[in-house]
């Protein structure tokens, strides 16, 4: 009954290939704007807060696939040439999860005192170097679990990126489906193979979040 | 020499500072004591530049605290200060608390930074713990580790904002130790504390604040013995019960 899995293995995984590319990238940045979003989102000068605070409330209220319609469809029309799927996928996740990775730091930032932060700079580091020595790796380990599962969350979303043709796992489980009409198995392979990355996530998620506890960090 | 020029500070209509003057000349102890919310530690904090206000002027060795033009980063470099709940990193040593700043404000090579963080640590007592993170230090560890950390950037003058307010009593007498060390070896101090024991054994003048405003200043024994002011008799009655 499998047999239509074994035969296009290789097709699949490469898709597979494809989706862990584009997570891995929309992960790296994602959390790497996150973290700036989270600053910026508590941040006293009104010319930094208000637009990053309409940023985040914008997209964080928009559906993730029309994000990455949006984006596949206006780009061209701005930059006046067309994008390949990839780069437009990997930008539409970039700037819709740093909005949701930008909450997390938020909050994670939250919990340091206003005095820790004065400790630092009373010892003449630049707020600079306060965020990315003490604000920053705090907010991380603190919030390590909540990072891990927007991360898996991150992962799933991927799949949305077939709407514009990029051929990851979804995409390519569709194409052999089309040609073999074996929706049950190949959906199902896909869903199996989904859920072992975000399963294992999941339990590395526990594993930090039980040694953060160990060194009061949470 | 730290010069405060009638100084005042409003948070919004509430006038938490009122015309404050004071000279620091170098090698004095200055103890600042009073009730809370008089004002204390946000004169700390003005001093430094983590406050700003309103009116008025702090000259550190003639540099202006209030120009824009005054690198503020640069200026903290030369003040030290210590807080009351610590602050220590949580997600670093003891060693590389200390080590940060020197580091990476003064660009020091590591060698010369975990130099001078053993030579400050042997002087607070806490070369044993070199490698313990702050969750696993009593507070009184904390706040020697602390001092160390100001220490390490080699300031001229240091504040010192109720060091031992939120320590156990047991733990109050090491902070203060290492306090009249400093202050001995002649340390430029600034120490809000009530620590009247402290104060008599270090304090070349002692101020009291209430309400914003300095209500009486002199040395120890003029405080101690002759309060001009009702509100500082009254004060000196709680805090020796």
């Amino acid at each position: 009954m499998f047999d239509v899995i074994g035969r296009n293995f290789v097709f699949l995984m490469g898709g597979l290939l494809t989706t862990f590319e584009l997570a891995i990238l929309a992960l790296a940045g994602g959390i790497g704007l996150g973290m700036l979003v989270g600053l910026a989102r508590l941040s006293k000068n009104p010319w930094i807060y208000y637009p990053i605070t309409a940023y985040v409330n914008l997209l964080r209220n928009i559906p993730l696939i029309l994000v990455i319609f949006w984006f596949y469809f206006v780009m061209p029309i701005i930059t006046g040439d067309a994008m390949a799927p990839f780069p437009a996928a990997v930008i539409a996740f970039v700037i819709f999860e740093a909005t949701y990775f930008g909450e997390i730091f938020r909050a994670g930032y939250q919990t340091i005192s206003k005095d820790l932060t004065a400790a630092a700079f009373s010892t003449g580091m630049t707020y600079s170097q306060t965020a990315r020595y003490i604000l920053i790796p705090i907010a991380f380990k603190r919030m390590a679990p909540s990072l891990i599962t927007q991360s898996i969350v991150t992962f799933q979303d991927t799949s949305l990126a077939f709407v514009i043709g990029l051929t990851e796992l979804v995409r390519r489980s569709s194409i052999v489906d089309n040609m073999e009409v074996r929706s049950i198995e190949l959906y199902g392979f896909a869903a199996f193979v989904y859920f072992i990355v975000c399963y294992t996530g999941s339990q590395i998620s526990l594993y930090y979040e039980n040694k953060a506890r160990e060194v009061n960090l949470i | 020499m730290i010069e405060i020029n009638k100084i005042n500070k409003w948070y919004g209509d509430f006038h938490v500072l009122q015309d404050v003057d004071e000279v620091i000349e170098h090698g004095q102890t200055v103890v600042i004591c009073g009730p809370s919310g008089s004002g204390k530690s946000t004169l700390l904090r003005c001093i430094n530049g983590l406050e700003p206000f309103q009116k008025g002027e702090i000259l550190v060795d003639k540099t202006s605290v209030k120009d824009p033009k005054t690198d503020l980063y640069k200026l903290r470099e030369k003040i030290g200060m210590v807080f009351q709940r610590f602050e220590l990193y949580p997600h670093m040593t003891a060693m590389e608390n200390i080590t940060l700043a020197p580091r990476k404000v003064r660009k020091w090579s590591k060698e010369r930074a975990q130099d001078k963080a053993m030579e400050l640590l042997k002087r607070v007592g806490m070369v044993d713990k070199a490698d313990a993170y702050p969750a696993n230090l009593s507070g009184g560890q904390q706040q020697r580790i602390a001092i160390a950390r100001s220490l390490a950037m080699e300031p001229a003058y240091m504040m010192f904002d109720e060091p031992t307010s939120a320590l156990d009593p047991e733990m109050i007498k090491e902070v203060l130790d290492v306090m009249v060390e400093l202050a001995k070896a002649g340390m430029t101090m600034l120490c809000v504390t009530h620590e009247m024991g402290f104060a008599k054994e270090v304090a070349d003048e002692i101020i009291f604040m209430d309400k914003g405003k300095i209500v009486e200043r002199g040395t120890y024994d003029d405080f101690f013995n002759n309060p001009q002011t009702d509100r500082a008799k009254l004060f000196l009655s709680q805090i020796l019960d």
